[in-house]
């Protein structure tokens, strides 16, 4: 009797306990997901975080990388603010991701959101776009220089782009300006419904700029186009259809504006989730699904890891907020 | 004859058997996409990006295309059988539409919509063709300045709208306006009417308030007053014949409206919603019997159905020709094309004329198949009609909660659909007309936007309204259509309407 019941105990502990071991040895090295990612994208289909997400998802099942998938989900509302409200709640949940950008640092700081980037864990910066100034193909304005001295000298005259005050594009105008000596809060920057809506009218004349994202506006650019580009807001020249363009620095203004994107999870998320994603997401850059994805969409890698992405964000809400307070939109 | 060669290259790579399947395949999954509101056609597009990836891209722009104005077509159907619209762009088709079907007349209204969309449809990529290169020039000519005075002309059919009580037109009009104001204020950031809900940062969806106060109101009204056992049966279908007076009735108006909305969907950011109302209100103006619209007038659903299918066609002109979106649905038309590699842009027709000509000749089969598709479905559709009260009532219920719940996944958005019930409900019971406030809460956001862009381009100078030829035209052509019914119902010496 006794050593049947030593055996089945046996027989049910046995496993118990490798299965218990295991999972302790997998908590010390190494964690893997146990059921699929909510990746959120805080928007509707369609915009960059949802493009972000979508793609990331794509080419992670398509190359296999990992055992459990990707779910893409739209949380649209506040610019962001729906979505991290929500994600907020899931403290330690580490099957839950994020796709982030400026707007997570610029939406806090204008106030309309209870949290901001330290909130939530940082995983990795994955990408950037930067930001390019645009004027009419026949502007009298040759380059950066000729606009920001009419902008000196004519305060009204309008610059477009595709975000509201405060936000990414005004902030990437206003920086420049800033840079170039002048008031911030000098420009007259009017808002548009989006990037396409502004560069719209710019081409019918009813403004003399716009400033916007470089990877929305190299279709509009080249041979037999309307619009014509003054500057980028990279470091270096960047490739492709963009390769003419020069930067801001090489025009004698010392400024640089970066759009990133990045991942982001659950606030306290375990150390060993985080290392488990910043592998994968590495190992995603080098799949040639992800190369030719992000050739297409005009996106230029620009990886970091969860600690590096954490300090360029708080430097980031640093330079943001000099900006905003400048223009007399901090809210914080 | 360029445009006719143009056009047979096109119909080679239309008429390749793939993509006569995906077009016949985009337009049937749009037309149930439409008839099922809430899910429009700018996720179901988002959804399908991954899909069409590896796909040659003008079989995926075919495909794509196809979904798009197929949810146009389909969503008439939910609107005119349940007034549940489908899609924004088919709310202006109940304001007629569901009468007919009250009165049994379901079939014929559903048949008259089909022919309106098949013609508008038709007509429009007729003008695609044509004009699209030079129509890009229309397209960028409309700034903020335009907008205003077009928005302003939009406006005034506020008036004709309003049936019984101007001034409960106009009331109904503030509050659709001051609907459209909630959330957060494009211009400066600031929060408007949010009562500090992170909810209520974006707005109000504009899909919400229509299927509450048409459809849930319609439901409210209808449990309220019992079972009702006087209203006329509503099982009847009725035929779907129309005769040959019908025919020329709906002629003139179909014609104009299909010109009407194939101009205003150019213009980028107007879209098959705006179009459908101009093309109502137009064809209300210009009726003999402009006072029965409302009540079942077959042109009350021609006219909107002719323009939104038209205007559907007419907002690929900027996506085609300038590479910029005309409207949420095409900017995600944009984004799938940047996937498939394509660089929309000024250089899109002479570098990729593959898929410009093959999207253009797919679009008349597309629209042949949904003439043949939707006709024989009718009768099937319109049993729905035949369900019994309680059963039909419950269903319109579950349909409004599963569209709203199914666009936002927020239940916020359901409680916000079940308030504007009730409002819509109040509305009915004391006498005050839906349609004035949707239309002010479609246009009063842009309105008020292209405003303060205007003024805060010409530095708050007023004049810039007046300068412009366009937005000048506009704004006299606005002042004469509120000016001249003014003044006939003057002329008419109607007694003030004391009670309604």
């Amino acid at each position: 009797m006794t050593s049947l019941t030593l055996k089945r105990l046996s027989v049910f502990a046995l496993p118990i306990a490798a299965f218990a071991g295991m999972s302790t040895a997998a908590q010390a090295q190494e964690w893997t997901p146990e059921r699929s990612i909510e990746f959120v994208a805080p928007a509707n289909p369609g915009g960059g975080w949802d493009t972000l997400v979508r793609t990331m998802s794509r080419v992670i099942q398509q190359e296999e990388l990992a055992d459990e998938s990707f779910a893409a989900i739209n949380v649209p509302g506040g610019g962001g603010a729906v979505a991290w409200a929500q994600v907020a709640r899931d403290s330690g949940n580490p099957h839950k991701l994020f796709a982030t950008s400026p707007p997570m640092i610029l939406v806090p700081l204008a106030g309309a959101s209870r949290y901001d980037h330290t909130d939530f864990t940082p995983v990795a910066r994955i990408n950037t776009d930067y930001s390019i100034i645009l004027v009419a193909a026949d502007s009298e304005y040759q380059n950066l220089e000729d606009l920001l001295n009419a902008l000196k000298e004519d305060p009204s005259l309008s610059v477009g782009g595709g975000s509201a005050p405060g936000s990414m594009d005004h902030i990437a105008i206003a920086g420049l300006a800033s840079a170039a000596g002048m008031e911030a809060s000098a420009v007259n920057y009017i808002p548009f419904s989006g990037g396409g809506d502004a560069m719209t009218n710019l081409m019918g004349g009813h403004i003399e700029a716009v400033v916007g994202g470089a990877g929305e506006a190299v279709g509009q650019l080249g041979e037999g186009s309307q619009l014509r580009a003054l500057g980028v807001s990279s470091e270096e020249r960047l490739g492709g259809g963009l390769s003419e363009v020069p930067t801001y620095q090489e025009q004698g203004f010392d400024y640089t504006f970066d759009i990133w994107r990045g991942v982001m999870g659950a606030p306290d998320m375990p150390e060993e989730a985080v290392a488990y994603y910043e592998d994968l997401f590495a190992e995603m850059l080098e799949t040639d699904a992800w190369r030719e994805a992000s050739d297409q969409l005009g996106w230029i890698d620009a990886y970091q890891n969860s600690e590096e992405f954490g300090a360029f964000l708080d430097q980031q809400q640093e330079q943001f907020s000099d900006v905003l307070s400048e223009l007399g939109l901090l809210r914080q | 004859m360029d445009a006719f060669n143009n056009l047979m290259y096109g119909f080679g790579i239309a008429l390749e058997p793939i993509n006569i399947a995906y077009v016949f395949a985009g337009v049937f999954a749009g037309t149930i996409i439409g008839m099922l509101p809430g899910l429009g056609p700018i996720s179901a597009l988002a959804l399908m990006i991954p899909i069409t990836f590896a796909m040659e891209p003008s079989s995926g722009l075919i495909l794509m295309a196809g979904v798009y104005y197929g949810a146009i077509f389909g969503g008439s159907t939910s609107s005119i059988l349940l007034n549940a619209p489908g899609v924004a762009g088919t709310v202006a088709t109940s304001f007629d539409g569901y009468p007919m079907a009250k009165k049994g007349l379901a079939g014929k209204a559903l048949a008259i919509a089909a022919y309106s969309s098949f013609v508008g449809g038709t007509v429009s990529v007729i003008f695609l063709m044509l004009v699209a290169p030079l129509l890009s020039k229309v397209a960028v000519s409309f700034g903020p300045s335009e907008y205003f005075a077009l928005m302003v002309l939009g406006l005034t059919a506020v008036v004709s709208l309003s049936d019984k009580s101007l001034i409960k037109g106009l009331i109904a009009a503030v509050v659709g306006v001051i609907i459209s104001i909630v959330g957060i204020d494009m211009q400066t950031g600031t929060e408007r009417f949010t009562f500090g809900s992170v909810q209520l940062l974006d707005g109000i969806d504009f899909l919400v308030v229509a299927l509450g106060i048409f459809a849930l109101a319609e439901v409210f009204y209808m449990l309220l007053r019992g079972g009702g056992g006087k209203e006329a049966p509503r099982n009847a279908i009725g035929s779907l014949k129309l005769t040959r007076s019908e025919v020329k009735e709906i002629a003139g108006p179909v014609g104009r409206s299909s010109v009407l909305g194939f101009f205003t969907g150019v213009l980028p950011g107007a879209g098959a919603t705006i179009g459908s109302f101009l093309g109502y209100s137009m064809e209300k103006r210009i009726a003999k019997d402009g006072d029965t619209f409302g009540q079942g007038n077959i042109k009350g659903v021609a006219a909107p159905e002719a323009a939104n299918n038209a205007a559907c066609t007419g907002s690929f002109v900027p996506l085609l020709t300038l590479g910029v979106p005309g409207s949420g649905t095409t900017a995600v038309l944009l984004g799938a094309l940047l996937v498939m590699g394509v660089n929309p842009g000024p250089m899109m027709l002479t570098e990729r004329p593959d898929v410009f000509w093959g999207v253009v000749a797919s679009m008349y089969i597309g629209n042949i198949f949904l003439l043949v598709l939707n006709l024989p479905l009718i009768p099937l559709i319109a049993k729905i009609l035949d369900l019994p009260k309680p059963l039909l009532l419950s269903l319109i219920l579950i349909f409004c909660m599963i569209g709203v719940y199914g666009m936002s996944f927020s239940v916020f958005d359901l409680l916000l659909l079940l308030g504007f019930g009730l409002v819509g409900l109040g509305m009915r019971l004391f006498g005050f007309p839906a349609a004035p406030l949707i239309l002010a809460l479609i246009l009063g956001n842009i309105m008020e936007e292209s405003l303060r862009r205007a003024l805060q381009i010409s530095g708050g100078d007023w004049m810039t309204f007046i300068d412009k030829p366009i937005s000048l035209g506009l704004l006299v052509v606005a002042l004469l259509s509120l000016g001249l019914p003014l003044l006939k119902k003057r002329r008419k010496k109607i007694p003030p309407d004391v009670a309604v």
